[in-house]
C-alpha cells in the first residue's frame, strides 16, 4: 500500500515539477537557475557526449552491416543470421560460456559480499576497496599467470605432487575460462551485493525479529529482497562482459572455445568489415536484450524503504563460540582458501614472474623499466608517463562519470513510458564490442568528419578521457539507480516542500542515504578507465597519452619480466588509488 | 594552409603534450581541400619538436628535410632488442633529414581504413609489409574514396638487385624485401626428465608419442598461426591439409590466440614444442639462458619464410627521401645492423653478419612460402574452412 502511494505522489511530482522549476528559477535569480537546471543539463551533456563519441562512431561501423556498396541492402547481416555455423554454433557457445562464467562469479562473489557486509575485522575497509583490482589486469597477463598457477608445471601442481598427489592437467578448457572469468567478475558481484548489503535498513530486520520470525526467516524476507537486485546487477553485467569475452577463451582455451568476439576480430583483422560489423551486431542485439530485460525487471522490484541505519558487524573473531559460530568461521576459512587460489595465486605468480628468470631471483625486469624510463627514445613507451596518464585519465574520467552517472540515476528514476528502452540505450557502452568501438573511434573521431568545408578530428587527452568516461558512468548509474528507486519518496517530497530544490535535494538527501552504491560506482568508473585498452591506444595514436596498460602490452615480448614489472606497478598504483577513492569518499559521506 | 604553419600548430601540440598536460590537445578543425594536411598521429613528441624548431625554412626542393616512417610497434618498442632507434641515428647522422615514426596500434590496417575513408596522411614510407597484407591492401582498393593505388612501385633503386632469390613477393615491384624470417617449431629438450626429442617430420608429429606436446596458434588470429597452417597446406595440398589437422586436434594440440599466450604458455613448461621463430636461440642465449629449452626444428626440413617489405606510400611527399631511405635499408652494414637487432635474416646476400650469427639463428634447409597470386585465390578460403572446422564451441 505504502508502495501505490509512493509511486502516485511521485507521478504527481514529476508532472508538476517543470513549472515548479520555472517558477522557483525566476523568483531566485542566476544561481538559483544553475542550481535548478543542473540535472537537465548533466543529462543534456551526458547525451551529447554518449551522441558524438559512443553513437555516432559505433553507427559508422554498424552501417557496414546493412550497406552494400552505398546501397542499403542488409546483405552482410543477412548472411550471418542465415549462417547455421554463427547463428548456432558460435552464438551458443557464446552464450553457453558466459552463462556458466556468470554462475561461478555469482557463487565466488556472493560469500565475499557476504564477509565484507557482516563482519568486523582489521582491514576489511582496505580489503574491501582492493577487491576491484582483478578488474584492471591486462588479460595477457592473467592468461600468463593462469599457466603459472594451474598449469603443466605450475604451483597447484608443484603443491600437489608435494603432498603425494596425482598433477592435473587443467589448462587449457574450457573450466579455465570461466575461472578466468571468475577472477574479473566475482570481485565485481562482490562490490555490488556488498554495497546493498551495507545500505540494508537495520530497522526492518528488527521489525520482523520482534514479530517472531526466525533469524533464517527475516533474512529470507527482508535481507533477500534488498540483496536480490545488486545480485541480478552483478550478474547481469558479468553476464554482458563474458558474452563479449576474446583475449581469455583465445589463451586459456584454445581454438575450439572461440567465441563471437574472436570472429569479430578475425574478420576485422581481414577486413571484412560487413561480416564484422553483422556479427557485432548480432552481439550487441543479445547483450542489449538482455540488459533491457533485466532493466524491466529491476524497475518492477523497486520498493522502497527509508534506509537510514544499516545492520551492525559481527567480529570476525566471536568472543564466545557457539556451534553456529564455529560453521561459519569454518566457512569462511574454507572460502579464504579458494579466494587464495582464484585470486592471490594468479596474481602472486605475477608478481613472481617480474622478479625471477627460470628460478632465479633477479631485478632486471625492474631495471629495464628504470633503463627505458632513464635512456629510452622519445618515440618509445616509458613507464612512469605511463603512470602519470592513467592517473590523470582515470581523475578526469571519474570526474565526468560520477555527476554523470548520477545525473542519469535521478533523472531514470522518473517514470515515464519506455524508459526502461532508454535506461538500456545509455547501458549501450558496456554492450558493444570494443573492436566495434575502436574502429568506429578511428572513423568518427581519429579520421575525423568533414562539416562546413572544414575535418573535424579529436584525438588526444581530452578524447581518451571522454571515451573513459562514456564506458565508465553505465556503472555509476546501474549502483546508484536501484538504491535511489527504492528510496523513500516521502523524504525527498519533505525536502522539496520545504523549498530545496532537486539538485539540492539530491545531493543533500538522497545520495548520503545511496552512499555506498556512489563510492562502489566510482571505484568501478576508476576500474575502467585504468583498464580501459581498446579506445585509449587508438585514440592516443602512439602520442605521449599512452596508459599502464597499453606500455604493458609494448613491454610483452619474449619473456615475461618488463611486462609483468609493468603489470604489478599497475597493481600497486590501483590498489593504492582504491584505496585513497574510498577513504576520500567515507569521509566525504560524513 | 601553407606547411609552416601546419608545423608550428603542430609544434604547440607536441609541446602541450610533453609536457604532459591533459586536458588539452582534444579537438582539431582543419580545412578540407587540396592543400590539407592533418595530424600526424606520430609517437614522436620531442623528435618532431626540435625537428620543427630547426628547419623553418622552406624545405630545399631536391630533398624533403623529414621523413616519415610507419611501421609495427615493436619495430620500435620491443622491450628486448628492436632496431628502431638505432637506425633513425644511423639515416640522420648521414641525411640532412629527421626520421619520424609512425606506429599505429592497427599497423596497415590504419593506412588501409585512411585510404578507403578519403583521409591524406603523413607517412612516406612503411616498413614491415607481408604478402598477407599487400592482398589486404589491393583487395580494399575500390571501396570508399580508395581508388589510387596506395603503395608506388620502387623502381630501379640500388640495392634492390642484391636481395636474394625467392624473397621478392610483391609481384607489381612496390615492396621491397629487407629481412625474412621462418617459421619453424621450438622444443625443449629438458621435458620428459630429458629424454624429449622433436620428431623431424609432419607425420611423425601425429603419432601417439607427441600427444598433448605441441602448442600452435590460431591461423585467424595470429601470424605464426597463419604460416603453421599455411606450411601444412604445402605439405598436405588444400585438400589435405583439414584432415591433417584433424589428426593434429586427435594428438591434443593446443591452439592458443597469440604467439605471445602461446609462448607464456611454453616457458610454463606446459608442452614440449611451440609453433615460433627459428631465430629463438639468439635471444636465449642473449639473456644467458639454457639453450636446451630452446631447440629448433625444421619440420620435413622446412621452414615458412615470411619476407618483410617495405614500400613508398604513392603520395608521400618526399619520394626523393623515401627512395634514399629504401636504398639505404638495402645496404649490407644497415642490413646486418637491422637483422641483428630486428633477430631476423638480411634480405641480401652479403651482409656482414658476426661469425657467431648463424650459431643462433637458425635457416632452414629448404624454405617454402606461397607466391602473392596463390593466397590471393585462396587465403581467405583455407582460413575460413579451418575455422569452420575448428573453431567455435
Amino acid at each position: 500500500m505504502d508502495r501505490r502511494v509512493g509511486a502516485a505522489l511521485r507521478r504527481r511530482v514529476s508532472d508538476a515539477r517543470p513549472g515548479r522549476l520555472l517558477r522557483r528559477a525566476r523568483a531566485a535569480g542566476p544561481a538559483a537557475l544553475a542550481e535548478r537546471s543542473a540535472l537537465p543539463l548533466l543529462a543534456a551533456v551526458t547525451a551529447l557526449l554518449l551522441a558524438v563519441l559512443f553513437y555516432y562512431p559505433v553507427a559508422t561501423v554498424f552501417v557496414d552491416a546493412v550497406v552494400e556498396d552505398g546501397r542499403v541492402t542488409f546483405g552482410p547481416l543477412v548472411e550471418v543470421l542465415t549462417d547455421e555455423f554463427y547463428l548456432v554454433r558460435v552464438l551458443g557457445f557464446t552464450a553457453y560460456q558466459a552463462l556458466l562464467s556468470t554462475l561461478l562469479s555469482v557463487l565466488l562473489g556472493l560469500p565475499g559480499a557476504w564477509v565484507l557486509a557482516r563482519f568486523e575485522f582489521r582491514g576489511r575497509d582496505t580489503l574491501r576497496s582492493v577487491t576491484m583490482v582483478p578488474f584492471v589486469v591486462p588479460s595477457v597477463l592473467v592468461a600468463a599467470a593462469f599457466y603459472a598457477t594451474f598449469g603443466a608445471k605450475g604451483t597447484l601442481n608443484a603443491a600437489l605432487s608435494a603432498v603425494g598427489l596425482p598433477e592435473l592437467d587443467l589448462l587449457p578448457s574450457l573450466g579455465a575460462i570461466l575461472v578466468a572469468h571468475a577472477f574479473y567478475n566475482a570481485p565485481l558481484v562482490t562490490r555490488v551485493v556488498a554495497a546493498a548489503w551495507e545500505s540494508v535498513d537495520a530497522g526492518a530486520v528488527e521489525t520482523a525479529r520482534s514479530l517472531g520470525a526466525s533469524r533464517r526467516r527475516a533474512f529470507r524476507d527482508v535481507v533477500v529482497p534488498q540483496l536480490l537486485p545488486a545480485l541480478l546487477t552483478g550478474a547481469t553485467l558479468t553476464f554482458v562482459f563474458t558474452f563479449a569475452t576474446f583475449a581469455i577463451p583465445l589463451a586459456l582455451g584454445g581454438s575450439q572455445y572461440a567465441t563471437i568476439e574472436v570472429f569479430i576480430y578475425s574478420a576485422r583483422r581481414q577486413l571484412e568489415y560487413g561480416r564484422a560489423a553483422s556479427l557485432a551486431a548480432l552481439e550487441t542485439g543479445v547483450s542489449l536484450s538482455l540488459m533491457a530485460l533485466y532493466l524491466r525487471y529491476e524497475r518492477a522490484q523497486a520498493a522502497e524503504r527509508r534506509g537510514v541505519r544499516t545492520l551492525a558487524r559481527r567480529p570476525l573473531w566471536p568472543d564466545s563460540w557457539s556451534r553456529e559460530r564455529a560453521a561459519r568461521r569454518l566457512a569462511i576459512a574454507g572460502y579464504a582458501v579458494v579466494v587464495a587460489f582464484v585470486f592471490v595465486a594468479p596474481l602472486a605468480s605475477m608478481l613472481y614472474a617480474s622478479v625471477s628468470v627460470d628460478g632465479r631471483f633477479t631485478l632486471d625486469a625492474y631495471r629495464f623499466l628504470l633503463e627505458r624510463q632513464a635512456t629510452g627514445a622519445t618515440f618509445q613507451v616509458k613507464p612512469f608517463p605511463a603512470i602519470v596518464n592513467s592517473l590523470v585519465f582515470g581523475a578526469a574520467a571519474l570526474a565526468v562519470a560520477l555527476p554523470l552517472g548520477v545525473a542519469m540515476g535521478v533523472l531514470t528514476t522518473r517514470r515515464f513510458r519506455g524508459r526502461w528502452l532508454v535506461d538500456a540505450l545509455s547501458m549501450a557502452p558496456l554492450a558493444v564490442s570494443g573492436i566495434v568501438v575502436g574502429l568506429g573511434l578511428l572513423r568518427g573521431l581519429v579520421f575525423g568528419f568533414e562539416a562546413f568545408g572544414y575535418r573535424f578530428t579529436v584525438t588526444g587527452a581530452v578524447a581518451i578521457v571522454a571515451a573513459h568516461a562514456v564506458g565508465a558512468y553505465p556503472f555509476v548509474v546501474r549502483t546508484v539507480a536501484p538504491p535511489l528507486d527504492r528510496l523513500d519518496r516521502a523524504l525527498v517530497e519533505s525536502a522539496r516542500a520545504l523549498g530545496a530544490s532537486r539538485a539540492r535535494t539530491v545531493l543533500d538527501v538522497e545520495l548520503p542515504l545511496v552512499w555506498p552504491g556512489v563510492v562502489a560506482g566510482a571505484a568501478f568508473a576508476f576500474a575502467i578507465s585504468i583498464g580501459e585498452f581498446d579506445a585509449t591506444v587508438i585514440l592516443a595514436e602512439g602520442g605521449g597519452t599512452y596508459t599502464m596498460p597499453v606500455a604493458v602490452e609494448r613491454f610483452i615480448g619474449r619473456r615475461l619480466g618488463p611486462a609483468t614489472a609493468m603489470g604489478t606497478v599497475l597493481l600497486a598504483v590501483t590498489a593504492a588509488s582504491f584505496v585513497v577513492i574510498e577513504r576520500v569518499g567515507g569521509e566525504f559521506r560524513g | 594552409m601553407t606547411d609552416a604553419n601546419g608545423r608550428s600548430r603542430r609544434r604547440f601540440l607536441r609541446a602541450v603534450g610533453a609536457a604532459g598536460v591533459a586536458g588539452l590537445a582534444g579537438c582539431s578543425a582543419e580545412p578540407t581541400g587540396d592543400e590539407a594536411t592533418s595530424e600526424p598521429p606520430a609517437g614522436t613528441d620531442d623528435d618532431q619538436t626540435t625537428t620543427a624548431a630547426t628547419t623553418t625554412g622552406e624545405p630545399t626542393e631536391s630533398m624533403a628535410d623529414t621523413l616519415v616512417v610507419a611501421t609495427y610497434p615493436p619495430f620500435v618498442n620491443a622491450p628486448s632488442t628492436s632496431p628502431g632507434a638505432w637506425l633513425k641515428r644511423e639515416f640522420e647522422s648521414e641525411f640532412d633529414a629527421t626520421l619520424v615514426y609512425q606506429t599505429p596500434d592497427s599497423e596497415l590496417n590504419y593506412y588501409i581504413e585512411r585510404a578507403v575513408q578519403g583521409v591524406d596522411f603523413e607517412a612516406d614510407v612503411y616498413v614491415g609489409l607481408d604478402t598477407g597484407q599487400l592482398i589486404d591492401v589491393d583487395g580494399q582498393r575500390g571501396e570508399g574514396q580508395f581508388t589510387d593505388p596506395l603503395f608506388a612501385e620502387a623502381g630501379e633503386i640500388d640495392g634492390i638487385d642484391t636481395i636474394r632469390d625467392g624473397l621478392q613477393f610483391d609481384p607489381q615491384g612496390r615492396a621491397v624485401p629487407f629481412d625474412t624470417g621462418y617459421i619453424s617449431m621450438v622444443w625443449n629438450a629438458t621435458m620428459d626428465d630429458g629424454e624429449f626429442v622433436a620428431p623431424e617430420t609432419f607425420e611423425e608429429l601425429t603419432e601417439p608419442e607427441f600427444e598433448g606436446d605441441l602448442i600452435a596458434q590460431n591461423p585467424t588470429t595470429s601470424t605464426t598461426g597463419e604460416a603453421f597452417m599455411l606450411h601444412t597446406i604445402d605439405a598436405f595440398g588444400a585438400d589435405g591439409y583439414l584432415d591433417y589437422w584433424e589428426r593434429l586436434q586427435d594428438n591434443g594440440v593446443t591452439v592458443l590466440g597469440s604467439w605471445s599466450d602461446s609462448y607464456s604458455a611454453y616457458l610454463s613448461e606446459e608442452a614440449p614444442m611451440i609453433v615460433s621463430y627459428s631465430t629463438d636461440q639468439v635471444f636465449a642465449s642473449a639473456e644467458g639462458q639454457d639453450l636446451d629449452k630452446h631447440q629448433i626444428r625444421f619440420l620435413n626440413d622446412q621452414g615458412y619464410a615470411n619476407p618483410e617489405g617495405m614500400a613508398r606510400f604513392a603520395d608521400s611527399d618526399a619520394p626523393r627521401l623515401a627512395e634514399a631511405f629504401m636504398e639505404f635499408m638495402l645496404r649490407p652494414e644497415i642490413q646486418a645492423g637491422i637483422a641483428q637487432r630486428n633477430v631476423a635474416f638480411p634480405a641480401i646476400a652479403d651482409a656482414p653478419l658476426p661469425d657467431d650469427y648463424a650459431q643462433y639463428a637458425k635457416e632452414p634447409p629448404e624454405s617454402v612460402t606461397f607466391t602473392y597470386d596463390e593466397l590471393e585465390a585462396n587465403l581467405g578460403t583455407w582460413t575460413d574452412e579451418w575455422a569452420r572446422r575448428f573453431a567455435g564451441g
